[in-house]
């Protein structure tokens, strides 16, 4: 997709060092206009520290990072009017309500026509307005945070583990609540460690491992670039198809309900495998060829970057 | 500096405030408290008397009338001690400070001094060099002791003087500086309401820094609009405002339940808010250097604690010894009881205004370099 707009992010040579640990080490990216962009990688491997110093939390070692083609660390009070920050971890004041707690922030954006009921129905927090900020589950913190970030109707949202904290519900309504931001055109720029989560939402993720970017583009193409084999996986209801398969020189994983995986190289080879299965009348009901999914490949990845091997 | 702003946070804070039971009672309730007690121990401080335990060994109507005396004198409530007892193990037993022992012989020695014959006085039988030695028993390691001795000690020496017949040589009058007689509660409210804004400027300003920026409150704040400016000037606003509501209170309560009589004038709210600077300084000074919001607040107990009860808020600095008043006088607590005493109390205004100088400029200081010492951002 050519877009001739300029990028929304765009980060170029970004460090950021803390004293002798180098959080993030010389990565370049850029965002474009209405993209969702995430940010994924194990828990320590830079993501926040990236993310903080995009939405100007903090300030880079080096490099030069552009906003909305502003310098964060020259221009933020231009910035900050345009963009809304979901931190890592948020938290509020204690005593004072969902309700009261939108409206403050609002007022902190000078913004006197928000609507605050609309929000709070956004995310789901409607039985909830009049509860103080102390008395919310981690998971309705989270919510009201997301709330929070949208107050000034921002044209960038930055989310730091949206999800983190939420059960699988919650979680998918957030999901819908950050691709009806997509729909509205804002650029959402998302961290997680859930891959499920960036393979869904994201137009371009970007995996960092040990503050370093190991792999960017649209997950289709990070799976099509680094795994280069396909995934076969039968329902059997015995083990003959296991033991063919094995001899035939693949290495099938079976799990607890008998349902074998095999990675293989080629198409062709799948082929080969139902060909011997057929061959050997050896049943099974179902059958399903796939690329690896983008975790199997974000732990491929992450595996190489720790023990140093090439990508 | 954005006006909307600056409300928001007022808002937010004073909402956080009075949603918080205990936060109003330490504000409010505990500055109140002390008034009600202390004012009520030092109520009748000017017509306080001791008890005196008197052992007349003596039985004599002179020696009885000489105990008379010294009920008569109004200072002290006498209760009389068995003559037949040790009057050292009594005072141990009895947990008794002070013990006056009339000897045996007390009449005999009187009528010599005096040449009465037949009970009339005569200079031809008089002895100047009679005399009796009175003891006292006492406990040396009560607070109160050396107070009842000079009490005693004065009335016996009337008693001699009036024994002499001759008018005393050096006479006393008493001229007051002030222009009416003040109490002791006329003294303490002030130090109460310069006490109670330190406490509330001092603990506001930790929890301001320290305590929020170790949730993430701060982290949020700073993508957002509000500038540190904002965000401090509405803080020592909300200071201001607690600290005019405990001083209304603390006035209020002393109005109603002693009749004070105090000054009310724009000194108050002057020192009132030269303090909550002095105070929010040292707080902001105090998170830079304890970056764990509970070792900066266990700071500000370490400073306020002591600062309230050197500074002279509860008692005069009179009585204290000679090294701890010239450290009282380097604490900005010490300014602010002097100079709301000189406008409250004493209507002046040369000291009120040299106190709130000297304040002033503390404040100016440190509220600075607390400014400059402490991150909106978080790490460079």
């Amino acid at each position: 997709m050519t877009n001739d707009t300029a990028p929304a992010i765009d980060v170029a040579h970004l460090t950021k060092r803390y004293d002798d640990v180098l959080a993030v080490d010389d990565i370049s990216f850029t965002v474009r206009m209405g993209e969702l962009f995430a940010f994924v990688g194990p828990n320590g491997a830079g993501k926040t520290t990236t993310v903080e110093i995009i939405d100007t939390i903090r300030r880079p070692t080096s490099g030069t990072v552009r906003l909305l083609g502003m310098d964060v660390t020259k221009r933020k009070h231009d910035i900050l009017p345009r963009i809304g920050v979901l931190p890592q971890g948020f938290t509020s004041f204690d005593r004072i309500t969902v309700a009261e707690t939108i409206q403050y922030y609002s007022r902190l954006f000078s913004r006197r026509n928000t609507d605050v009921q609309g929000l709070i129905r956004l995310v789901n927090l409607e039985d909830k307005s009049e509860e103080q900020f102390q008395n919310l589950s981690g998971g309705l913190k989270q919510r009201l945070g997301i709330a929070v970030a949208l107050v000034n109707d921002p044209e960038v949202v930055f989310l730091d583990e949206p999800t983190t904290g939420l059960d699988p519900r919650a979680r998918r309504e957030v999901w819908e609540v950050l691709l009806g931001l997509k729909k509205k055109g804002k650029t959402v720029f998302i961290t997680t460690h859930y891959m499920e989560e960036a393979e869904l939402l994201a137009d371009t993720v970007a995996i960092i491992a040990k503050g370093r970017i190991i792999a960017m583009g649209s997950p289709e193409e990070i799976i099509q670039a680094n795994a280069k084999y396909l995934v076969l996986t039968l329902k059997c209801a015995d083990e003959t198809a296991l033991e063919i398969v094995r001899t035939m020189g693949f290495e099938p994983v079976q799990d607890d309900h008998r349902n074998i995986t095999v990675n293989v190289a080629h198409s062709s080879d799948v082929r080969k495998i139902l060909n011997a299965l057929t061959d050997a009348e050896a049943s099974f009901l179902t059958l399903d060829v796939r690329n690896p999914s983008l975790e199997a490949v974000f732990l491929e990845l992450t595996r190489r970057s720790v023990t140093g091997q090439p990508s | 500096m954005s006006p909307d702003v600056i409300g928001a946070n007022l808002v937010v804070s004073l909402k956080s405030f009075y949603r918080e039971k205990s936060a109003v009672f330490f504000m409010i309730a505990f500055p109140i408290i002390l008034i009600l007690v202390f004012g009520t121990i030092f109520m009748n401080q000017d017509d306080v008397s001791f008890e005196l335990h008197v052992q007349d060994l003596d039985q004599t109507t002179s020696s009885a009338q000489l105990v008379k005396t010294l009920e008569l004198d109004g200072r002290f409530k006498i209760a009389q001690v068995d003559p037949a007892i040790d009057a050292t193990r009594y005072a141990k037993d009895k947990q008794v400070n002070l013990v006056l022992v009339i000897p045996t012989g007390y009449q005999r020695a009187l009528v010599q001094r005096l040449g009465l014959v037949g009970g009339v006085p005569s200079a031809a039988f008089r002895n100047s060099n009679a005399s009796v030695a009175v003891t006292y028993i006492y406990d040396a390691s009560s607070s109160s002791v050396s107070q009842k001795m000079q009490i005693l000690q004065s009335a016996l020496g009337a008693v001699n003087q009036g024994m002499s017949g001759e008018p005393p040589f050096i006479r006393s009058a008493e001229t007051s500086i002030l222009a009416k007689k003040f109490r002791f509660i006329e003294f303490f409210v002030p130090g109460i309401i310069a006490m109670s804004v330190m406490t509330s400027s001092l603990s506001g300003a930790v929890n301001m820094n320290a305590e929020l920026r170790q949730k993430g409150v701060i982290r949020k704040l700073s993508t957002t609009p509000i500038t540190h400016s904002d965000w401090v000037l509405s803080n020592i606003l909300y200071q201001v405002i607690l600290a005019v509501m405990s001083a209304t209170a603390i006035l209020l309560v002393s109005y109603a339940v002693f009749n004070v009589s105090l000054r009310i004038d724009a000194w108050l709210p002057a020192f009132i808010v030269l303090e909550v600077f002095a105070f929010a300084g040292i707080g902001m000074i105090l998170t830079r250097v304890a970056k764990e919001a509970e070792s900066a607040m266990a700071g500000a107990n370490a400073i306020m604690y002591p600062m309230m009860f050197l500074s002279g808020s509860f008692f005069p600095l009179e009585m204290m010894p000679g090294f701890l008043q010239k450290i009282a006088r380097i604490l900005p607590l010490y300014y602010g009881n002097e100079g709301l005493r000189a406008a409250m109390v004493f209507a002046d205004n040369m000291t009120a205004l040299r106190c709130s100088a000297i304040i002033g400029v503390f404040a100016a200081v440190v509220f600075v370099v607390g400014i400059m010492t402490t991150k909106w951002e978080e790490g460079k």
